[in-house]
């Protein structure tokens, strides 16, 4: 039982995944690379963060496109340039503000009675981020982030990319080498990752919820900063195809030793295991005022799932040991061990995920009228260890964590955007996740299923000052996902949440976002 | 699918080692491009009129270098003439001209060329193969815009094209090269000097009287005409008899 409570445990932990990665919000666009080069953010951006052709060529270049003359610019004995500096350092600040109205008053976590819970939240700020961002030397750029975050009221390393970049004169081969910490940030479309649409995410319930509430979603969306580090080369050809291969390691922020992963289980619900390999082919073709994408990605992941504080197999080996040692199950059970407490790390029950994506965006970019369509539909099979299966478990005490060897998980997004002048503007969003059933997993009622929209309205008097007006509508969110009804759970003797519906989960946000 | 990934996925030391293949393979590239530039400081002002045009232009005037933008936002200068490139580089530069976009695209990015850089974009954007016409999808319309290209408007007074960029639209010296250019920019700059966005006594006065209509129609005849005279014959409104 024990290893079934924190077996469920470990699932919440990365069910709730993608609210760790809240030093991950947006970041978009930043002045540096507008005082770098002298161009007004619609040369980059649409809206921000989304991305003209022009804002992608200037990525895959490495950010190190500039009119700034350097302040220093050695030339030493041999001719080798020593040091290049620029005037200005690309530094921003950016801040974020969001006020939640939720529909249904939401769960105080501290207490059984949802009486004492507010319908309103107001995040002062939401994220304040301070970002260095743009050319290093001429072949090198760069994007650091540091992040406070409202929410977890501590400042964190946040988004990075480095990345060297270089072409040939008709560019027709542009050619670069990334190191970044959050997988997709690299990329230069928004239909998938980082810097998918909608991009303005304030705290809703999802966030911080009783027993570590939070949707669905294929685990290549938590594998941001704090979490994952990588290095990656690509290709620009003929103006048209990208292609990527990046690998993957586990880099938790404020871990220890690279090897001591045992230390790093306790957060995002596990470790992920050696090498990670991510691929991406992407085909862009531009006519007149029209951009049309076409893209697929692949990730592969052995993952260590957490239980509790250790590894599935460091439960198993310690319940085998304690058996030998004499104790019963029962006292097991009860938290009597023979089994020393420091442990070399071993790792031995992993999960192996593969997850496929397929991205479009389709953009009019016009004098006037700014329209995007664009999304991403992905499908995750992951292959759970035998060890930890219902059907293959074999240890005397404890129980199997997954109801199935392999559970698989699909999500849809898609959204359209429209901006009038890049000063009124609004956005249409859809997204479904399904999947297997897996009670022991997902707990519940076993379904990974939800289902909500998100409607926007923008007003943007600067480019760098937005107003937003968000709505979320949610149709599906099964039981193991809700806050009312892990809170039910949590607190089985109080009154409790009647007639639970997904719609109690609708918010809406009115947030400003800035950044100069 | 899944089953086939699988399999090559799965393989770690076939994974470790492209990546390390890769890394090599950038190291490398990196390597060879380094020793290339090594005796070209990295100062915007320094580089060379080709390299900008490469490194700079290329990024919205034509991805290849060659002076041919795929959006309506951006101008195509293949085939320019070299001294209008040069005059508005240098209005760009001190910012004199003010039209929304440059202002947004081209009055940071200009800012600190040197005259020598300005004289060799020029040079560089003349000397690339210019762009010609296309038969228009709508002969009616581009029939409209011929009479007024080529003959103006009496009442009230708008001023034939023709006159000063040429029939075939070639321009000369500070007097742009029309023909090949897109529509939509065109049409933008027409906008810009009606509502004299785009500042030029001439040209503000020329076309101070024009209509929407009139700009759609103009610029329907202008993007079918070749810039050459010996080529001249895509023009949809010669075979419309009615048209004078």
């Amino acid at each position: 039982m024990r290893l079934l409570r924190l077996g469920a445990m470990a699932s919440m932990c990365l069910l709730g995944g993608s609210a760790l990665l809240l030093l991950s919000q947006p970041a978009s666009a930043v002045p540096p690379f507008a005082r770098q080069t002298g161009l007004a953010c619609e040369a980059c951006h649409t809206a921000p963060p989304e991305l003209t052709p022009f804002g992608r060529r200037f990525k895959l270049n490495g950010y190190t496109l500039t009119t700034r003359p350097p302040l220093v610019n050695d030339i030493d004995e041999h001719k080798r340039n020593t040091v290049w500096l620029t005037d200005l350092p690309g530094i921003a600040v950016l801040a974020q503000i969001g006020y939640d109205h939720y529909d249904r008053a939401p769960p105080d976590t501290g207490q059984p009675y949802p009486a004492h819970a507010q319908s309103d939240s107001y995040q002062f700020p939401d994220q304040f981020s301070l970002v260095y961002a743009g050319a290093v030397t001429d072949k090198v750029g760069a994007w650091l982030q540091l992040t406070y975050n409202g929410q977890g009221g501590s400042v964190g390393v946040d988004n990075i990319d480095i990345r060297y970049s270089d072409h040939t004169f008709d560019n027709k081969w542009v050619w670069g080498v990334t190191a970044n910490n959050y997988v997709t940030f690299q990329d230069v479309w928004n239909g998938f990752g980082s810097y998918s649409l909608p991009n303005f995410n304030t705290v809703t319930l999802w966030s911080g919820g009783v027993g570590g509430a939070g949707l669905s979603g294929p685990i290549i969306n938590t594998f941001g900063p704090g979490i994952v580090a990588g290095l990656g080369g690509y290709v620009w050809f003929n103006d048209s195809l990208y292609f990527e291969f990046s690998e993957y390691h586990s880099s938790f922020a404020g871990g220890g030793t690279p090897t001591a992963d045992s230390t790093n289980l306790g957060v995002n619900g596990g470790v992920l295991d050696k090498f990670a390999p991510y691929t991406r082919l992407a085909y862009e073709y531009d006519w007149g005022y029209h951009s049309a994408e076409i893209g697929a990605s692949a990730m592969y992941v052995n993952w260590i799932p957490s239980v509790g504080y250790i590894s599935a197999q460091q439960v198993l080996a310690q319940n085998a040991a304690s058996l030998a040692s004499g104790l019963t199950p029962t006292q097991i059970a009860n938290g009597q061990s023979a089994y020393a407490t420091a442990q070399t790390f071993n790792p031995g029950a992993v999960n192996r995920y593969t997850d496929l994506t397929l991205d479009w965006q389709y953009q009019y970019n016009g004098q006037h009228n700014i329209f995007s369509f664009l999304g991403h539909v992905t499908h995750e099979r992951q292959q759970n260890s035998d060890q930890l299966t219902a059907a293959t478990f074999t240890s005397p005490v404890g129980g199997p964590i997954y109801s199935n060897g392999t559970d698989t998980l699909t999500q849809v997004l898609a959204t359209a955007e429209y901006w009038r002048d890049r000063r009124y503007g609004g956005l249409v969003s859809f997204t479904r996740t399904t999947g297997t059933y897996d009670p022991l997993a997902y707990g519940g009622n076993g379904s990974p299923a939800n289902q909500y929209e998100v409607l926007e309205l923008d007003y943007m008097p600067w480019l760098n000052f937005r107003f937003i007006l968000q709505y979320n509508a949610y149709q599906v969110v099964a039981n193991n996902q809700s806050p009312f009804n892990l809170s039910n759970n949590a607190f089985p003797n109080s009154p409790g949440f009647p007639n639970i519906k997904a719609s109690d989960n609708n918010t809406w946000i009115v947030g400003l976002w800035m950044d100069y | 699918m899944d089953g086939l990934l699988m399999k090559k996925l799965t393989t770690h030391s076939l994974t470790v080692s492209f990546s390390i293949g890769a890394i090599a393979l950038a190291c490398t590239l990196a390597g060879t491009v380094r020793a290339a530039d090594i005796s070209l400081p990295p100062d915007p002002g320094a580089r060379s009129a080709t390299t900008l045009a490469s490194w700079a232009c290329s990024k919205c005037h034509g991805a290849s270098a060659n002076g041919i933008s795929i959006s309506p936002l951006f101008p195509i200068l293949a085939g320019q003439n070299p001294i209008y490139i040069s005059e508005q580089l240098k209005l760009l530069r001190q910012h004199y001209r003010a039209d929304p976009h440059a202002r947004a695209f081209m009055w940071g990015i200009s800012n600190k060329l040197t005259d020598e850089q300005i004289q060799g974009l020029a040079e560089y954007f003349a000397a690339l193969p210019a762009v010609s016409g296309k038969p228009s999808d709508n002969p009616a319309l581009a029939a409209k815009g011929k009479d007024i290209y080529l003959n103006g408007v009496k009442e009230p007074k708008v001023v034939k094209c023709a006159q000063c960029h040429g029939e075939v639209g070639a321009g000369t010296n500070n007097v742009p090269r029309l023909a090949g250019q897109h529509k939509g920019y065109l049409a933008l700059q027409l906008h810009y000097y009606h509502t004299k966005l785009r500042e030029n006594k001439l040209m503000n006065r020329n076309v101070a009287n024009i209509t929407d209509d009139q700009i759609d129609a103009v610029v329907e005849y202008i993007s079918t005409l070749s810039g050459t005279e010996s080529h001249d014959t895509t023009s949809a409104g010669d075979d419309d008899t009615s048209s004078p």
